[in-house]
């Protein structure tokens, strides 16, 4: 009964929908691609390893072309965590390489983000560079699949090698062995020694491609080029040894570093991935409080339409009062209909909400976001409750009515 | 022996006290007993509508006391005089009051809807009683398609389908034509001889010569109350 009242007014349906439609697909399209950035990024964190402790050493001097000219402090930072065996399992410096990469015909100076209809990202992709140590794989969960691993020789004697990840394999040398081929990096040669087994498979690894990497002893900055390396990764064993290398490592950089020409921060990635989902959280909130004004609004036209009914209807609420129905009869009646009308809004604002997240998701974090089940769920509930809330009002009116009033109405 | 139907000193006074104040019933006290035919005259204006709202559980009196079936009205909350106009009365308007958006069957069936019985003794009732005003073959029509005589027919069959023990008619032949008119008064009639009690409203003085109980209002009070002889149609 209710669905037939909608579809005969169905223009005025679909616009008093229209509310609802837009406030679900905003609030949707805002949780689920937080929602979504959050778990991804925590995925990816959690394969590159957890129990990392970041440290930055910073320099406030700088040539004249403005980049910072601190002293090399990673030697002594190499030092020390490898005298703390039995917390720390690795340390390496975390530095980006902009060189571009050529082997034969294939060079990353041609390789961009590419995506396909699905929203995974397809072809070649230009992998990251970094700059490392040999410790490298013992921090970030790194196995190797063919080859051997970067050296303390490696770094000391500048030696001009590099280690692929997974995915830079196949780019560069497809199903073939790149061990022992030669790279040139901005015309530099390199020699691959080594390749990383994958970390991740399947569909979140083509998306994230966190396998798309190739590292360089850090000491090969001197032939690229690029600033003394600032941030390293210290990886601890466990839990506890985590926050026992956290406080050794401040207090062994507090007597290290030259407090009146830089600093440093030494920080855990528990601590980071708190901050981090705190930082998200809050978005969220703000994002989705401005969604949800939208769907005051969208409930507010609901009211206003029912309101506008319940008038228009005043004589067939007297029949059916007249006839026999009791107050609550009418209450329900309204009240369906009020949160039918929501429903059918919240169905397809959900869909829009999912095609908007996914749009989303591609655009700004260039992932693959659906709405987690849970979400869309929510999103539904929501619409319905806004149905029935902004539907109390008018069907109380209706039932109010005295019979004989109500068959008076025209 | 109780009457089914006492009205004591009965006044609906609208804007009491207020120099506008309209009395709609003025004092009215009446019996009517299980099996009558009464038909309530008078003027347009006279209170008849409003005794119908009154007699009917529509309308609350603003003082005096009503027994129905020896209950006091006044002493009913909403949702058993909900249930008084659904279970013990039919009701049947001048103007059909049939909901234009529901079909013919479905009007039928709502009073049977809020008795809350089942969609197959619904139907079933729903179609007996279109049967009997002759309408069964257009069950499926909307209102609106149909003519005046057939809508109200249709008034006749949602006030019979609870198979009620009081019938309220306001006015039902007023919209219609003569011969249309005189098949819904007959109708009412063998509803009567089959044991209904009928309370028909009507300014026409011919349809109120074939009730056996005549009461004629004027200004709010009665002023006219007796049985009479009639000859059967």
């Amino acid at each position: 009964m209710a669905w037939r009242s909608i579809m005969g007014k169905k223009g005025r349906s679909v616009l008093t929908m229209l509310g609802i439609i837009i406030g679900i697909a905003a609030v949707m399209t805002i949780v689920s691609a937080m929602n979504g950035y959050t778990v991804k990024t925590m995925e990816q964190y959690a394969a590159m390893g957890s129990n990392k402790i970041s440290v930055e050493i910073y320099s406030w001097m700088y040539d004249e072309d403005g980049n910072s000219i601190g002293r090399d402090y990673f030697p002594d930072l190499y030092d020390y965590c490898n005298s703390l065996k039995e917390y720390v399992v690795g340390v390496t410096p975390e530095a980006y390489c902009g060189a571009t990469v050529v082997y034969g015909t294939k060079s990353s100076a041609n390789m961009q983000y590419n995506w396909d209809e699905n929203g995974n990202l397809t072809g070649d992709v230009p992998p990251s560079v970094y700059y490392v140590s040999d410790q490298y794989s013992a921090c970030s969960n790194l196995t190797l699949e063919k080859g051997r691993d970067l050296t303390r020789l490696d770094m000391e004697r500048y030696n001009q090698v590099c280690v692929l990840g997974a995915q830079a394999a196949r780019t560069f040398f497809g199903s073939a062995n790149p061990v022992g081929k030669t790279m040139q990096f901005n015309g530099q040669s390199f020699d691959v020694v080594g390749v990383y087994a994958p970390r991740l498979t399947g569909e979140n690894a083509d998306n994230s491609r966190i396998d798309n990497f190739i590292v360089l002893p850090y000491t090969a900055s001197r032939v690229l080029g690029g600033e003394t390396p600032t941030s390293f990764i210290v990886k601890a064993k466990d839990g506890d040894a985590l926050v026992e290398a956290t406080s050794r490592i401040g207090g062994f950089l507090k007597g290290l570093v030259d407090t009146s020409t830089g600093g440093y921060n030494v920080w855990s990635d528990e601590q980071w991935q708190q901050s981090m989902n705190e930082q998200m959280g809050m978005i969220s909130l703000v994002l989705g409080g401005i969604a949800a004004i939208s769907l005051l609004v969208g409930g507010i036209g609901i009211m206003n339409i029912m309101l506008v009914t319940v008038t228009e209807r005043t004589r067939e609420i007297g029949i059916r009062r007249a006839i026999g129905a009791q107050r609550s009869s009418i209450v329900a009646q309204f009240l369906i209909e009020a949160a039918m009308l929501c429903g059918i809004g919240g169905v397809v604002g959900i869909g829009l909400g999912t095609v908007g997240s996914y749009i989303v998701g591609r655009l700004m974090f260039q992932m693959t976001i659906y709405p987690a089940p849970w979400i869309t769920a929510c999103a539904f509930s929501l619409s319905v409750a806004l149905g029935i809330i902004f539907g109390i009002y008018p069907a109380a009116k209706a039932a109010k009515l005295q019979p004989v009033e109500a068959l008076r109405a025209e | 022996m109780a009457h089914l139907i006492e009205l004591k000193d009965v006044y609906k006074i609208y804007g009491e006290g207020l120099e506008s104040e309209v009395r709609a019933l003025d004092g009215v006290s009446l019996s009517i007993d299980q099996g009558e035919f009464v038909a309530v005259v008078g003027q347009s204006g006279s209170g008849k509508s409003t005794m119908m709202n009154v007699l009917g559980c529509l309308d609350i009196p603003t003082r005096g006391d009503y027994w129905l079936n020896g209950t006091d009205v006044r002493e009913l909350t909403d949702k058993e005089l909900s249930r008084i106009r659904n279970r013990e009365i039919g009701f049947i308007f001048q103007q059909y009051n049939l909901i234009q958006s529901l079909t013919v069957l479905e009007n039928v069936e709502l009073p049977l809807i809020y008795q809350g019985i089942n969609a197959d003794d619904r139907y079933d009732m729903a179609l007996e009683a279109l049967e009997r005003v002759g309408l069964a073959g257009r069950v499926k029509h909307k209102p609106t398609e149909m003519s005046g005589g057939q809508q109200q027919r249709v008034a006749i069959a949602r006030a019979i389908a609870t198979k009620p023990h009081i019938i309220m008619a306001d006015e039902p032949t007023g919209a219609l034509d003569s011969h249309t008119g005189r098949e819904v008064l007959s109708f009412l009639q063998q509803l009567n001889k089959e044991g209904t009690t009928v309370i028909l409203i009507t300014h026409d003085n011919g349809i109120a010569a074939t009730a056996r109980h005549l009461v004629r209002l004027q200004d709010g009070k009665i002023v006219e109350n007796h049985g009479q002889e009639v000859d059967w149609l």
